[in-house]
């Protein structure tokens, strides 16, 4: 299997260059991490819990590279229930092939919670959502959490939710399995903080984690790279909902949000959301929404 | 023979059809909404101003028409007074979202069920994308790995489109496409913060301070959306329909259409809208009555009452009821199945004689593709009448702009009282969108939402009457009972989103 040589030695390599820096890499090796390998290239297999597609959505609103180029050049979009153009048993059989080894390595991607305490909530064919990821548990080389809800749970899992909605990493764990999950939140979920972690694993391998969320885009908090920061510590505050000035007295939770929205921007870096004067609502955090008593804003009542 | 067809791709979400199919026909159809995670109860005892975000999570797709609606519902509630900056600023949103999704769900969920993809084999031309996806095809099919160009196959058997041009051109636009549709989300990420869940939309306005340079940037890209719409989708629909003229018959609903109208001229809660609200029933247009809404339950996985009115929504899961087929509920308009939709919205408006300029162009097109107006109600009916709302629309958002006064307010101030209720109606790109709000000491006491998609997938009511999309399902011919690529068809012109029908 020369192909998976390879793989083993570009990820040797990485492991080096992650140490050392790629300058120091062989003219070769350093070409080798720079080109598209074939075989790097991951398979996915995308399925739907308990969501809303706002993150299938808007991983369509990617730029540089954009939603064909990455599902042409850097990925193999096996099954998606909104681009396939397969579709009933056709596509039961398809994700059957995959989920029982037989069509080859693929990564499962997820976007939405698992109703663990109701799982006739959500249903693929005929089969329960929770009994795909089981099938799926024994062949995927890894998960990708696509979106908050994957990854926490989200609103589907917040105080008083009828279903018992957990994260696919929670899922896993309450069934005894620990399979390799990335965790990429956001509700929705950023399309760079999910391709560019594809194209991660494609040049370079598994990216740098922190709380099992690639590092590159939520090492640092919301606020402390926000441009209002110095209204903040000029304590040039918003009054009412619409004001400029840092949002902070309005409820915006950028100072315990890891994201880098701040620098990022949204919609082809047209726009962010306390561009427009909006609080953050933290929706990238493991307890985005959870508490009824944590209400989104701080503000005047009656 | 029963055959089960889901799941229904290209679509959002969990739907599945249950049909019964005899000598080629269908003659029965089970909607069957297969995820629920109880956004109704998950409300409960919120603060009210959490709404107009936790509800934009029901639906990735149209969360704008959710956060309108939610928004409209806590401002009659509340007796909140929405400086005109604000209403504005609301349809400019919510408009763009209508473009960008008439454009998805045409070219990216709908075409591939008439367009032949392996046509790009035959792509001699010079143009480097196309050259680079027939390329990718090419190798992906020599490449011996299972699925070769995934997700565009495989794919279902039947009759796809068999001029080569065309077929070329579609793709070329299914491409394009996937460019524009992110215009028209930039425009509306430039009020409302970002696509998808804007967290600028707030009951009284938008928290965004309009200003020249929001104008401007606003203006270009709905003007790029605004060409693509004419130059491009306008054509596309036609020259498919011309290839396929039995679907202006086929996928015909057999009851009323409901509309609630959209995008209001002024920020009073009874202002006129560009498209007008109402009910046709018998073939009469009536105005709307939220309290003639009932939600039956007989076939739907819940033990709580059937036959609510909509202020005593009740929610109980019961995923395992013996009658039950679906999570989606049953909703009727005083007893009557009725479908909502671009279609509904457009047959409302003309009926009425509302807006002269949809009146010009349901004649126009209806001309163009030899049908009567009654024609609307079939798959590519639906289709044409999201064309024509996407133009009239993109006309709207230009003339909107110059209403935009950036030396004032886009937010009204105000402290919300100990309690109120009220509705808030509006239409999604889906159609008709009602959200109900009850506050009691300053918590949401009761929050319902009846979706478009609730109504045109609803299971049977509680007297047996079928749902919107399986009145449209049963007397169709099927070549294939096993995949019936003719129930996808019908299916996609409805655009179900099942995350919206049973939230």
């Amino acid at each position: 299997m020369p192909d998976l040589d390879r793989r083993k030695f570009l990820k040797l390599a990485l492991c080096l260059s992650s140490a050392f820096g790629i300058s120091n890499l062989p003219e070769s090796v350093q070409a080798a991490l720079r080109e598209i390998d074939a075989a790097a290239i991951p398979t996915l297999v995308y399925l739907h819990g308990q969501s809303c597609t706002g993150c299938s959505i808007s991983l369509l609103q990617a730029d540089d590279p954009n939603a064909v180029t990455m599902i042409t050049e850097y990925s193999k979009l096996a099954f998606h229930t909104d681009l396939s153009a397969t579709s009933g048993k056709q596509a039961l059989s398809l994700i059957e092939e995959y989920f029982s080894g037989r069509a080859g390595k693929y990564f499962l991607a997820v976007e939405g919670a698992v109703p663990y305490d109701m799982p006739e909530a959500c249903v693929i064919g005929n089969k329960t959502f929770a009994d795909h990821l089981m099938a799926a548990a024994k062949t995927m080389e890894g998960a990708v959490a696509i979106g908050t809800c994957a990854s926490y749970g989200g609103i589907p899992a917040a105080e008083g939710n009828p279903t018992g909605a957990v994260s696919i990493k929670e899922f896993y764990k309450r069934q005894g399995l620990k399979p390799l999950i990335i965790n990429i939140p956001g509700c929705s979920v950023h399309p760079d903080w999910v391709w560019k972690t594809v194209i991660h694993l494609v040049r370079l391998g598994l990216p740098d984690l922190v709380n099992g969320q690639p590092k590159l885009f939520f090492e640092r908090k919301i606020h402390n790279q926000c441009p209002r920061y110095h209204d903040f510590q000029q304590e040039i505050f918003a009054k009412n909902l619409g004001d400029k000035g840092c949002l902070f007295k309005l409820g915006c939770v950028g100072p315990d949000t890891y994201a880098d929205c701040s620098t990022r921007w949204w919609n082809s870096r047209q726009d962010w959301c306390i561009g427009a004067n909006a609080p953050c609502i933290g929706c990238a955090s493991r307890l985005f929404a959870s508490k009824k008593d944590f209400s989104f804003y701080r503000h005047r009542k009656g | 023979m029963k055959v089960q067809i889901g799941p229904i791709t290209r679509l959002e979400g969990h739907l599945s059809i249950n049909t019964t199919v005899e000598n080629n026909i269908i003659t029965n159809a089970q909607s069957v909404g297969e995820m629920f995670r109880g956004f109704e109860i998950i409300l409960r005892g919120r603060d009210p101003l959490d709404a107009q975000q936790i509800t934009q999570r029901i639906c990735g797709v149209c969360p704008y028409a959710h956060a309108i609606a939610s928004s409209y519902a806590q401002e009659n509630a509340f007796g909140i007074k929405t400086p005109p900056n604000g209403r504005i600023m609301h349809n400019l949103i919510q408009g763009a979202n209508h473009l960008y999704d008439y454009l998805l769900h045409f070219y990216q969920l709908s075409a591939l069920d008439f367009i032949d993809v392996t046509a790009i084999l035959k792509y001699s031309g010079s143009d480097h994308k196309l050259t680079a996806l027939r390329d990718w095809v090419k190798a992906e099919l020599a490449s011996g790995r299972p699925f070769p160009a995934a997700p565009f196959l495989p794919r279902l058997s039947g009759k796809y489109l068999a001029d080569t041009d065309l077929n070329i051109g579609a793709l070329k636009h299914y491409m394009e496409a996937l460019e524009i549709q992110k215009k028209a989300n930039r425009a509306s990420a430039i009020f409302g913060g970002k696509f998808p869940h804007s967290t600028a939309i707030f009951p009284g306005g938008c928290t965004q301070n309009p200003n020249i340079d929001h104008i401007s940037s606003y203006r270009s890209l709905i003007f790029d959306v605004k060409e693509f719409i004419h130059q491009k989708y306008i054509p596309d629909i036609l020259a498919v329909a011309q290839a396929f003229p039995e679907y202006w018959k086929i996928g015909r609903s057999q009851g009323g259409f409901l509309s609630y109208g959209l995008l209001p001229f002024g920020p009073e809660p009874d202002s006129a809208r560009l498209f007008a609200p109402g009910v046709i029933l018998n073939g009469q247009s009536e105005a709307v009555n939220f309290e003639a809404i009932k939600e039956d339950v007989k076939y739907s996985r819940y033990s709580s009452p059937s036959g609510l009115k909509v202020r005593d929504g009740a929610l109980t899961p019961a995923p395992h009821k013996e009658s039950a087929y679906s999570w989606i509920k049953a909703p009727r308009y005083n007893g009557h199945m009725v479908e909502v939709g671009a279609g509904a919205r457009v047959l409302v408006d003309y009926t009425q004689g509302h807006n002269p300029t949809i009146k010009k162009l349901v004649n126009k097109y209806a001309k163009i593709a030899g049908i009567g107006v009654d024609g609307l109600n079939s798959v590519f009916g639906r289709h044409l009448c999201r064309a024509i709302s996407a133009v009239v629309i993109a006309d709207f958002l230009l003339a909107e702009t110059e209403r935009l006064d950036p030396k004032a307010p886009g937010m009204a101030i105000y402290e919300l009282p100990e309690s109120g209720e009220g509705f808030g109606a509006t239409e999604a790109s889906r159609g008709a969108l009602l959200h109900y709000i009850r506050v009691k000491n300053y918590k949401i006491d009761r929050y319902e939402c009846v979706v478009p998609t609730t109504w045109n997938c609803s299971p049977m009511d509680d007297k047996d009457q079928p749902g919107a999309l399986e009145s449209a399902l049963i007397g169709t011919r099927v070549e294939n009972p096993a995949e019936q690529i003719e129930a996808n068809r019908i299916i996609h012109s409805f655009d179900p989103c099942l995350a919206c029908a049973v939230h």
